[in-house]
């Protein structure tokens, strides 16, 4: 019944954004993973069936050109997001509608062309690019595949003008991934990701592995491209300050479920849910104002035997009886952020 | 014993001195220097935070002091001193003593830093009667207390577990109780919070700032992580390509940059709040081991290097609170403003 009433909501919102017309709608994805023990263990020792609920419900839309991030600790379900996204993982229960297209009819046929406008970076550069491929050839491969160019020559052109965006030089189209830093090998992803001309990239993590410095040159390239090629990215991130730079809108997970979802300004300047705000609160203070973190007691729960009810509840300073009960919906409030919380709900927050 | 007399007798002295520090490796295309010059003090009870980036030789300055140089790494020269008695010579037996008793260490991932094979409990009490002369049972004892002050729950039931029944966090909790196990006067921590959530590298870093001002115990801190140095050093020491570019109070370094390097690895860190739409970048790389340039191994890529940058390396020159290795800063006491 809640199901039916947030679909409700959805539809509703998607009026009230007219002016920005979403690229991408995620309709209450869920990915549900069976890590059951194997099927002798489980008929001779009566061992259950067990269920990874890894994402439970999960909407969201992307307008055109613009960043929706999404933050969590490990394990609440942000890469499984990105990753239905992609059509990488197909999603238990939902959809995910690409301008208006599923993504889960983009396998053959007609589909294919608008499957490589969707493209993803991932967060280790030295385990996503092939360390037996030239350069030349990693970038090539989509272009190739998706016979975006004819002709050898054409792709070597087009290869070095994608290596010259990501600012890189012409020559290094000639070397191995292995010659090349951290840094550098995730401008080379970049340049892949763009070498099929997509409009929506999918940022999995994309500076976590590198140095601050460094990430400062990655994040500014992929702002410039994004501005460029009006480019629309999701960015999965754990890192806060990184997301307040990058994003327009900021979704907060927690076990699979997204527990806020608001504009970026209005996420940091007014968070709402508890969560989201031990997460600021944990952001190290760099004014050295010397006001006291305050470091939330307790660990995410384990994903296989949640929390009932909201399941942040045995970390909330707020939780009551209903908390413990009854799971909160997204509900939206006046400016236009979106909260799952009983305590806000009822102003107890 | 000697060593606590001494450094009883001249309580100004540094609990840690490094002089001149160099290693090297050698490779079959000729010497690495990875370490070069480098030189810092910590006193008795003071945070020393160590940045910099992936290469800049941190974590190598790190395990030299604990004696954990991977061969072929060697200290070609220079000298490590613990209250003012030189460690950097010692024999395996002899350093084996030091480390745990007097110099603790945690490293980044607590997974591999614990034997998955034995029990917290029995790695604790092991560590514990190494270095102190306690029964069984009082070591048993002394393991509880300790897991009960770094915050694990059920500490008499928890002994006894194993370290994968822990939790990232709860397992860096017992590498922390390990490192203190023997009241070490100095931790060395390398990237302690790196692995960890950022819920739980709040939690570790105000355990780790707790138990060490309870103890009295120094802490060398290193990490990449500027924010984890603006709540935890008292001092920072930046390194760039294996010297320190900068090491003054932390407030200086953070607010007051003086070297080049600082200023654009401090612009370069996303804050929140700010509405900057584009970070400041330091354009290029750190230079690799074997081609580091000559004078300044910043100048390359540093916005105000002129010629004496490119011929003559600068050493760490006082700057008001600091020392800085910059010839920006050379006549900067007599001029009283630095450019």
């Amino acid at each position: 019944m809640s199901l039916i009433d947030r679909f409700g909501e959805q539809l509703e919102r998607g009026r009230d954004i007219e002016a920005a017309p979403a690229l991408v709608v995620v309709d209450d994805i869920a990915k549900i993973f069976d890590v059951s023990a194997p099927w002798l263990n489980r008929v001779l020792e009566r061992k259950p069936r067990s269920l990874l609920r890894a994402v439970d419900g999960v909407s969201f839309e992307i307008p055109q050109g613009q960043t929706l991030a999404l933050v969590g600790e490990s394990g609440c379900g942000k890469s499984t997001v990105a990753r239905m996204l992609v059509g990488l993982y197909a999603p238990s229960r939902g959809r995910v509608l690409y301008n208006g297209t599923d993504i889960a009819s983009m396998g053959s046929g007609s589909g294919r062309a608008m499957r490589s406008q969707l493209q993803m970076i991932f967060q280790d550069p030295y385990a996503s690019l092939n360390p037996r491929w030239k350069v030349l050839d990693i970038i090539a491969e989509p272009i190739r595949v998706h016979k975006l160019r004819q002709g050898q020559a054409a792709i070597t052109a087009r290869v070095e003008e994608l290596l010259g965006q990501v600012g890189l030089a012409a020559a290094d189209a000639q070397k191995y991934p292995h010659q090349f830093s951290g840094g550098q090998r995730q401008r080379l992803s970049i340049a892949r990701a763009l070498a099929s001309e997509p409009r929506f990239l999918v940022c999995d993590e994309p500076t976590s592995a590198l140095d601050v410095s460094v990430q400062a040159q990655v994040l500014n390239l992929m702002r410039e491209i994004q501005k460029r090629e009006s480019l629309t990215y999701l960015f999965i991130s754990h890192n806060l300050a990184v997301v307040h730079h990058v994003s327009d809108q900021v979704g907060v997970m927690y076990l699979g479920r997204i527990v806020e979802l608001a504009p970026k300004r209005t996420l940091f300047a007014m968070p709402r849910h508890p969560y989201t705000r031990m997460l600021l609160d944990a952001i190290p203070d760099m004014q050295m104002t010397g006001k006291a973190r305050t470091p939330v007691a307790g660990e995410v729960p384990n994903p296989l035997n949640p929390p009932t009810g909201c399941t942040f509840h045995p970390r909330c300073p707020y939780a009551n009886e209903r908390c413990r009960s009854e799971r909160p919906a997204l509900m939206m409030l006046a400016d236009g952020a979106q909260v799952a919380c009983h305590a806000i709900e009822e102003g107890r927050a | 014993m000697n060593s606590i007399q001494a450094a009883q007798a001249a309580s100004s002295a540094p609990l840690l001195e490094v002089r001149n520090l160099v290693v090297e490796f050698p490779t079959r295309r000729g010497v690495l220097r990875a370490l070069d010059d480098v030189s810092f003090t910590i006193s008795p009870g003071e945070v020393l935070g160590v940045v910099g980036e992936s290469g800049a030789g941190k974590s190598l300055t790190g395990a030299s002091i604990i004696g954990l140089l991977e061969p072929p790494g060697r200290i070609a020269s220079g000298q490590i001193l613990l209250n003012g008695e030189r460690i950097d010579h010692l024999d395996p037996a002899r350093m084996r003593r030091i480390r745990g008793k007097e110099i603790g260490a945690i490293f980044q991932d607590p997974l591999t830093s614990l034997n998955p094979l034995y029990t917290v409990g029995r790695q604790l009490i092991e560590t514990i009667q190494t270095h102190l002369d306690l029964t069984a049972t009082q070591a048993r004892a002394r393991a509880v207390e300790l897991l009960a002050s770094t915050g694990i729950p059920a500490p008499e039931a928890r002994i006894d577990h194993y370290p994968h029944q822990f939790s990232g966090g709860m397992r860096q909790r017992v590498v922390i109780a390990l490192a203190l196990a023997a009241q070490p006067k100095l931790i060395v921590a390398d990237e302690p919070t790196t692995a960890l959530d950022v819920s739980i590298q709040a939690q570790i870093i105000a355990l780790l700032k707790t138990l060490c001002r309870e103890h009295g115990t120094a802490v060398m801190l290193v990490t990449h992580d500027m924010g984890v140095i603006a709540e935890t050093a008292d001092r920072v020491a930046v390194m760039y390509a294996g010297r320190v570019a900068e090491i003054g109070p932390v407030a200086d370094v953070i607010h007051r940059p003086k070297h080049p390097y600082t200023v654009g690895l401090m612009g370069s860190i996303p804050a929140v709040g700010s509405t900057k739409d584009r970070l400041a970048q330091i354009d290029g790389a750190m230079p690799r081991l074997g081609a580091i340039p000559q004078g300044c191994a910043f100048n390359p890529r540093c916005p105000m290097a002129f010629d004496e940058c490119r011929s003559r390396r600068p050493d760490l020159m006082p700057s008001g609170q600091s020392r800085v290795a910059c010839w920006l800063h050379e006549d900067a006491l007599t001029q009283g403003s630095a450019a």
